[in-house]
């Protein structure tokens, strides 16, 4: 699952997951994405935007976190958030990677790699 | 004593984001002394927080165009408002929060806002810009400070 507020960064990331041999559904915003997962969607790992409208990056990641249904979902953070106490906190609140903008398909393969969502 | 970016970091910082996203070139990206052209397209990120101010993204329409194109991969003539809208406020944003990261914190970087011409923050005056050149069409990236933050 790809969530981000910008349609052209869900297509690069959706690009590069595809690619990588994943099914790809994409959501604008956490409140959306949080939509999918209640309708049945089950994605194996989500690639997370912090700064979005109406539900942010961290705000999602504390929702999914609360719910023991979702717990195998990994969750990697993809954004130009970059001070460390930010990533800190998304750390914390149960993200699992941490991935700054601008990155390249290779930044992407290699965390999901160490993730183990990925054989390399 | 804090650090404020230099002309030279914003200069590299935006040369990585179109290196990653635009061209796969950092040659892609020339110095010019040149201001932006009056046919503007600015994308804007606020900061506040530890350092109050704002990151701004400012080309020609036809850079606009391009970036988008590039991004949507898209051949320009085909590229939507919103998709340009969408390509500038990103650009923006990924400018804006790498330079954060070099200022002072913590603080809070805003959703990206895109407008069709120039842009001026009220109390803020620039502190640093570069002047840039992408296919031969101006670019320019300026760091703002809330007057009453400045030395």
């Amino acid at each position: 699952m790809v969530i981000d507020d910008s349609s052209a960064m869900r297509l690069i990331l959706g690009r590069i997951m595809r690619g990588l041999g994943f099914d790809v559904v994409e959501a604008p915003n956490g409140a959306e994405a949080i939509a999918r997962l209640e309708s049945g969607a089950m994605p194996e790992i989500a690639l997370v935007d912090w700064n979005m409208p109406v539900m942010d990056g961290l705000a999602f990641v504390n929702a999914v976190r609360k719910e023991e249904r979702w717990r195998q979902i990994t969750l990697m953070m993809v954004t130009t958030e970059s001070e460390q106490s930010q990533i800190v906190r998304a750390l914390a609140a149960g993200a699992h990677e941490y991935v700054i903008k601008p990155f390249t398909p290779d930044a992407i393969a290699d965390k999901l790699a160490l993730l183990g969502v990925l054989a390399y | 004593m804090t650090y404020i970016p230099s002309a030279d970091d914003l200069e590299v910082i935006t040369r990585e984001v179109w290196t990653s996203f635009l061209d796969g070139d950092p040659a892609g990206l020339l110095v010019s002394g040149d201001d932006v052209a009056v046919e503007r397209v600015t994308g804007c990120v606020h900061l506040s927080g530890a350092y109050t101010g704002s990151i701004m993204l400012s080309c020609s329409g036809s850079a606009a165009r391009d970036a988008a194109a590039a991004l949507f991969s898209m051949q320009p003539g085909d590229v939507t408002q919103n998709e340009i809208i969408d390509a500038i406020g990103e650009l923006a944003n990924m400018v804006g929060g790498n330079v954060k990261s070099m200022l002072p914190g913590p603080s809070v970087l805003s959703l990206p806002a895109v407008v069709q011409g120039q842009l001026a923050v009220p109390g803020a005056h620039v502190v640093r810009e570069v002047h840039l050149t992408w296919r031969n069409e101006p670019l320019a990236v300026s760091l703002w400070q809330q007057a009453a933050q400045a030395a």
